[in-house]
């Protein structure tokens, strides 16, 4: 199954032959539209939530300060709730792309293939037997984590005839997230403190999370993208196939290798900040895929942009439903991504491999 | 299943021919015969003798132990310092999980047999996962009452195995699609369950550890009933799910050339799993993975070519009953749901099982 067919329909490919500049046009007015789609669902997310602040004030707030309740909300509270939902959204729609590429799977994806949840327990072991508390203590072992899945789910599919198909990935990262799940909820039984704090965690949310958050998941961000953005060419050519990739003069295992580092660098720190959350790295970089076409360095910004947005819409979403709690970013992506997962199963190319 | 010197009157042991030798058993009762596989029989002879002791196991532990023969004593009614803590606390229990593991053994067994496929089993393709997502849903808005509990979970199995069915047709039925869906359709399921457990703040943090893992603390007679009643209902058709199993198993040709509806069997014979394995869910929770493993190790321990029924409702039993005492006495004084038990054991055994396949599964 090779990336480029999944975009046969929309997307650049389609159209009949555009010259190279009129679709790298729309490629750009395509950025454009994602930049200030983003940037509505910022303002959405400082604006909404128990008490609505018109986004006049907020834009005040960050700009100029002031003491005003509305000022305090925004700016210690609600921004950087915010920030961490679009550096996760991001790291999370990256990492979803890089990992179709490498496996060249269409589902591929940190949550679908239990990789999120591998980083959750490396980071539940942290806590609990560890006793590290901060992120930038246990992000590490989140990276552990996430690595030894990403493995172990992989290693299983793709073992015995036949490699590994779509539904070998799905199932094995299925049950790997059963299992990985089942550990991590008993090793919280067992302290009913760390249940209590966790329990929001460990379905994906963004909720109560403040300025050191922000401060210390942005790095990894930065160094994840730099990691996937110098495979970008490299995962090109792997969609043509690996001798198509080697002819080409790729070094696969190497582009493969830095792509799973960065991947792993991305779904660890972003769990890490805000527990597993599944199908923002699955639907994003689809999207992305029919906007831009398939050449990654767009994808991949593009699954930089979208992430972000679809994650903070979640968010929002989660924080006006059934007020005064609060429905979890996870369970909400979970259910916008659902109907994108069983029109691609639908779609026959996931199949037919 | 009848041992084999059991109802027969002017009955007489066979053998079957030749090449079978001793592997089968024919009784006769006047124009009625029955074949019966030695091997089964003995194998749930021995499943009966392992349940029995870890039934009575189950309720000698807890945060005290009983002896053994303070509970018979409870138990027979005689006077016992143990008879609130045995017949109160642990009886339900015990009863409940080892009535949720026979449901769960038997839908697996028809379920795979369908799909041909040990990894098509309910808690895979989302049955259980719809049954505890009806069930919550219905709890926290408070639109059924608690005896209409149990068929707001056979509602929620039917509902998602017929949505993952109708999202997996599609010119025809593809295994691998119809796994994908389920797997898609459980986690959005999940996603429900997590949606209401964070609205109903009326749940307490015990139900939500039941819907969300399976778990049996805490559980009384009243969770008893709808199995015992799912199960009785399920007699006759269980009866005939045996025999349509046989054909079901073939491939299409041959089934339909032996002149089996096999449309229709097929369709009773996800009836019953369906239903047996809502009913299961909606008295304890989602216990994962009883479904996929019970069957699967009732054939291996027979050594039949299809699914043993009998064997495999008993090998649920033992399974989940053996999973809550561990589960009960592993971290005590804590209690572990059930459902993390089954998981652990379960989750590498469908890993062990997808290493070896080439598709996912046969077919």
């Amino acid at each position: 199954m090779s990336a480029p067919a999944l975009a046969a329909p929309g997307g650049a490919s389609a159209a009949p032959a555009p010259s190279r500049p009129r679709a790298t046009r729309r490629r750009l007015l395509w950025v454009l539209a994602a930049v200030v789609l983003l940037a509505l669902v910022t303002l959405l997310s400082l604006a909404v939530g128990a008490r609505a602040i018109p986004p006049s004030h907020v834009i005040d707030a960050i700009l100029h300060g002031g003491s005003s309740n509305d000022a305090l909300v925004v700016r210690t509270q609600r921004l950087p709730r915010t920030i961490v939902g679009l550096v996760v959204g991001a790291s999370l729609g990256v990492a979803g792309a890089v990992m179709q590429g490498i496996t060249r799977n269409p589902i591929a994806e940190p949550g679908v293939l239990g990789i999120s949840n591998g980083a959750a327990g490396g980071v539940v072991c942290a806590i609990v037997l560890f006793d590290v508390h901060s992120l930038t203590g246990y992000v590490w072992f989140g990276f552990a984590g996430a690595l030894i899945a990403a493995i172990c789910v992989y290693a299983v599919a793709s073992a015995g005839p036949g490699g590994s198909t779509p539904v070998k990935l799905a199932l094995s990262g299925a049950a790997f997230a059963a299992l990985l799940g089942s550990v991590i909820s008993g090793v919280m039984s067992t302290q009913a403190q760390a249940l209590d704090e966790y329990r929001f965690w460990l379905v994906g949310s963004l909720g109560g999370r403040g300025w050191d958050v922000a401060l210390q998941v942005l790095p990894f961000l930065g160094v994840g993208l730099v990691l996937v953005f110098a495979v970008a060419r490299g995962l090109d050519a792997l969609a043509l196939g690996e001798d198509a990739a080697r002819g080409l003069g790729q070094n696969v295992a190497l582009v493969r290798g830095v792509g799973a580092l960065g991947a792993t660098v991305l779904t660890g720190s972003a769990v890490a900040a805000a527990g597993p959350i599944a199908f923002v790295g699955l639907v994003v970089p689809h999207a992305a895929r029919r906007l831009v076409g398939t050449g990654h360095r767009w994808v991949l910004a593009m699954a930089a942009l979208l992430g972000p947005a679809m994650l903070v819409v979640s968010d929002v979403i989660g924080r006006v439903l059934f007020p005064p709690s609060e429905v979890p970013a996870g369970v909400m992506t979970a259910l916008m991504g659902v109907p994108v997962l069983v029109a691609l199963v639908r779609g026959r190319k996931v199949i037919a491999s | 299943m009848s041992s084999t010197d059991g109802p027969v009157t002017r009955g007489r042991v066979g053998r079957r021919g030749g090449g079978a030798a001793n592997r089968y058993a024919v009784l006769r009762a006047g124009r009625a015969s029955f074949l019966m596989h030695r091997r089964s029989v003995l194998v749930a002879v021995a499943l009966l003798l392992v349940l029995a002791a870890g039934f009575l196991l189950a309720l000698c532990v807890g945060d005290r132990f009983t002896p053994p023969s303070s509970v018979l004593a409870a138990l027979t009614g005689g006077d016992s310092p143990d008879a609130f803590t045995v017949e109160v606390l642990r009886l339900p229990r015990a009863t409940v999980g080892l009535l949720v593991g026979v449901c769960l053994g038997l839908s697996g067994a028809t379920v795979q047999t369908v799909a041909r496929n040990p990894l098509a089993s309910p808690d895979i393709i989302g049955v259980t996962q719809g049954a505890a997502a009806a069930t919550v849903v219905c709890t926290v808005l408070g639109v059924a009452s608690a005896a209409a509990m149990p068929f707001v979970a056979i509602g929620g199995g039917i509902a998602a195995t017929a949505l993952v069915y109708g999202l997996a047709w599609r010119r025809g039925l593809h295994a691998q699609r119809f796994v994908l869906i389920g797997i898609g359709i459980s986690l959005a399921l999940q996603s429900v369950v997590h949606l209401f457990l964070t609205k109903g703040d009326a749940l307490q943090a015990q139900q939500a550890k039941v819907w969300i893992t399976g778990s049996l603390n805490g559980t009384t007679w009243s969770s008893a009933w709808p199995p015992v009643i799912a199960l009785a209902a399920c007699l006759v058709p269980l009866v005939w799910a045996a025999r349509a199993q046989r054909a079901v198993a073939l491939d299409d040709a041959t089934a339909t050339g032996l002149g089996t509806r096999l449309d229709r069997s097929r369709l009773g014979l996800i009836a019953i799993g369906v239903v047996l394995a809502s009913v299961a869910a909606g008295a304890a929770g989602p216990i994962s993975f009883v479904a996929l493993v019970a069957p699967q190790l009732a054939r291996r321990l027979t050594r039949t070519s299809q699914l043993p029924l009998v064997c495999a409702g008993l090998a649920g039993a033992v399974i989940v009953t053996v999973a809550d005492i561990l589960a009960r006495v592993l971290l005590s004084p804590t209690e572990l749901p059930v459902g993390v038990l089954t998981a652990v054991v379960g989750a590498p055994y469908m890993l062990w099982l997808l290493a070896r396949s080439r598709t996912g599964g046969r077919s």
